[in-house]
């Protein structure tokens, strides 16, 4: 390259120079609205595509900013897409809580569940219900589906609730039919998860799919809560008892929210907790009364077509004249006159 | 092609370049006060190559660039990138060879006049304009330069430049 080392500095440098310098400063002192219009002129014409350069870049970073955010929300999206089914379920849950609470007749406080990170956490339950709320030990707690447990301890904000996995867990029940009574235990060996039906008589036999209810006995769980399932036989001692294995009724580890009964023990909490057939039953029965409701709404509807219909009639023999009336006859031959319809409140 | 010619067009490539990198890569870059001036970079440049009256001229025009594309005061882009242009080319005849940190220098002490011109012309207060003076002026011009010692190093047969510091 040439350098300018190699030039001589010539006047018409300088002249260059305080020529460029005097323009700049007519520009600087110029009036801002030839100033802009000159730079609008500029930047629609010569510098147009350098402008569009820029924009292009300024978009590309603004779009990885935009990228990464829209990464974000999708994350926060996607995260929370994972939690719909949960909120579903315990939304499921609580409307059956809702439904529960309607059929309890008896009090009860309603309590979350805050389940522990610990291996032993369905064993025992604590609850965010306490003494300020009523809740004092030995009272049954509840879950849609049937027994959880029973208050073991209550402070004055929040229970431990001992669950029917417990080990020390036992509860009087009896079959849903009657026939058998025995005690409920958790089973402890081989079969974790499950309940017992203890102490049953050997005469007594039990089909699986029997519905064991507890039974009011021992002074501290309600009559009528679901136990469990009898699944099938565990053990028999030969004339003498089977025990009877449970599928229960509920899950204390999936548990959210829960229902502490504070209702005196000898309650009968049966009507609370149907059993499918008689919920069917009642289902039919609603249906059978809203039949009989539309029948009743239809004889109504029926009964003021009559009448509008009569009063139609009426209206249109008030207007044409009547003929004169005629000489009254003999008594013995006398017919029944009609009876005029009646003129009262009920003619609009 | 005479030696002159290609030089020329060799010049007007680097220039190019930097035009390039001013409005397609500084944009995304770290924050614009401390980013890279590529276009007061090839001012520098030019002006060291073609002299004092070209490089006023050429420092008009790009001042002129500047005016359109900035918010400031129109013409005080025009007035500061002339009198760096000008300015520049004007020692490094008088004073200066050619060398890497002469080169450098001369962008990031141009760079630093030419902000301070432009602050100046377009009436910026005192504070902020001791505020840009001392301390983002200062920082651009020390990226700037770096960033010129980069282009020199890969266009140093172009310039015909030492290598040594």
């Amino acid at each position: 390259m040439t350098s300018a080392s190699e030039r001589s500095y010539t006047r018409r440098d300088t002249v260059m120079f305080l020529a460029c310098l005097g323009l700049s400063l007519v520009a600087l002192f110029s009036p801002d609205r030839l100033g802009q219009a000159v730079s609008r002129g500029l930047r629609g014409s010569v510098l147009a595509p350098l402008v569009w350069l820029q924009a292009r870049a300024e978009e590309g970073r603004t779009g990885r900013a935009r990228l990464r955010a829209i990464t974000v929300q999708r994350d926060s999206a996607a995260y929370l897409a994972q939690g719909i089914p949960s909120l579903m379920a315990e939304n499921e849950r609580l409307r059956q809580l809702l439904s529960l609470s309607r059929r309890l007749s008896t009090p009860y406080v309603a309590a979350e569940v805050l389940h522990q990170a610990q291996a032993t956490d369905g064993r025992t339950l604590l609850i965010d219900a306490g003494t300020r709320d009523g809740v004092a030990e030995f009272d049954a707690v509840v879950a849609p589906e049937g027994l959880i447990g029973v208050v073991l301890g209550a402070a004055e904000r929040n229970s431990v609730v001992m669950t029917w996995a417990h080990p020390e867990f036992r509860v009087s029940a009896f079959t849903v039919t009657g026939n058998a009574s025995g005690i409920v235990a958790p089973a402890l060996l081989g079969a974790e998860g499950a309940l017992e039906f203890r102490g049953v008589p050997y005469r007594d036999s039990v089909p699986p799919g029997t519905l064991v209810l507890s039974s009011g006995l021992g002074g501290v769980y309600p009559k009528g809560i679901p136990v469990g399932t009898v699944t099938g036989v565990i053990r028999e001692q030969a004339g003498w008892e089977r025990v009877y294995r449970l599928r229960p009724a509920a899950n204390p580890g999936s548990a959210a929210h829960v229902l502490v009964l504070v209702a005196p023990p000898d309650a009968d909490l049966a009507r609370a907790f149907p059993s499918d057939s008689a919920l069917e039953a009642m289902r039919l029965d609603s249906i059978a009364r809203v039949r009989r409701s539309d029948s009743i709404a239809e004889a109504e509807r029926l009964a003021r077509a009559a009448r509008a219909e009569s009063l139609v009639v009426l209206r249109r023999d008030t207007a044409t004249p009547r003929p004169a009336p005629r000489p009254a006859p003999a008594p013995r031959s006398a017919a029944p006159r009609p009876v005029p319809p009646a003129t009262g409140d009920s003619i609009r | 092609m005479s030696v002159s010619r290609a030089n020329r067009i060799q010049l007007a490539l680097v220039l190019g370049f930097l035009v390039l990198l001013h409005f397609w890569v500084r944009p995304r870059l770290w924050d614009a006060r401390v980013s890279p001036d590529f276009l007061l970079m090839a001012l520098v440049f030019f002006s060291m190559r073609a002299g004092p009256g070209a490089g006023a001229v050429a420092g008009f025009l790009v001042g002129l660039v500047t005016d359109a594309l900035t918010p400031a005061r129109f013409g005080a882009g025009a007035l500061a990138h002339t009198v760096v242009g000008y300015l520049v080319a004007w020692a490094r005849a008088v004073f200066f060879a050619d060398n890497l940190a002469v080169y450098a220098g001369f962008v990031a002490v141009g760079l630093w006049l030419r902000d301070l011109v432009l602050l100046v012309a377009s009436g910026t207060y005192r504070s902020p304009l001791l505020a840009e003076v001392t301390l983002y002026s200062p920082l651009q011009a020390l990226v700037t330069a770096l960033f010129a010692l980069l282009i020199l190093a890969a266009f140093r047969e172009w310039f015909s430049i030492r290598l040594d510091l």
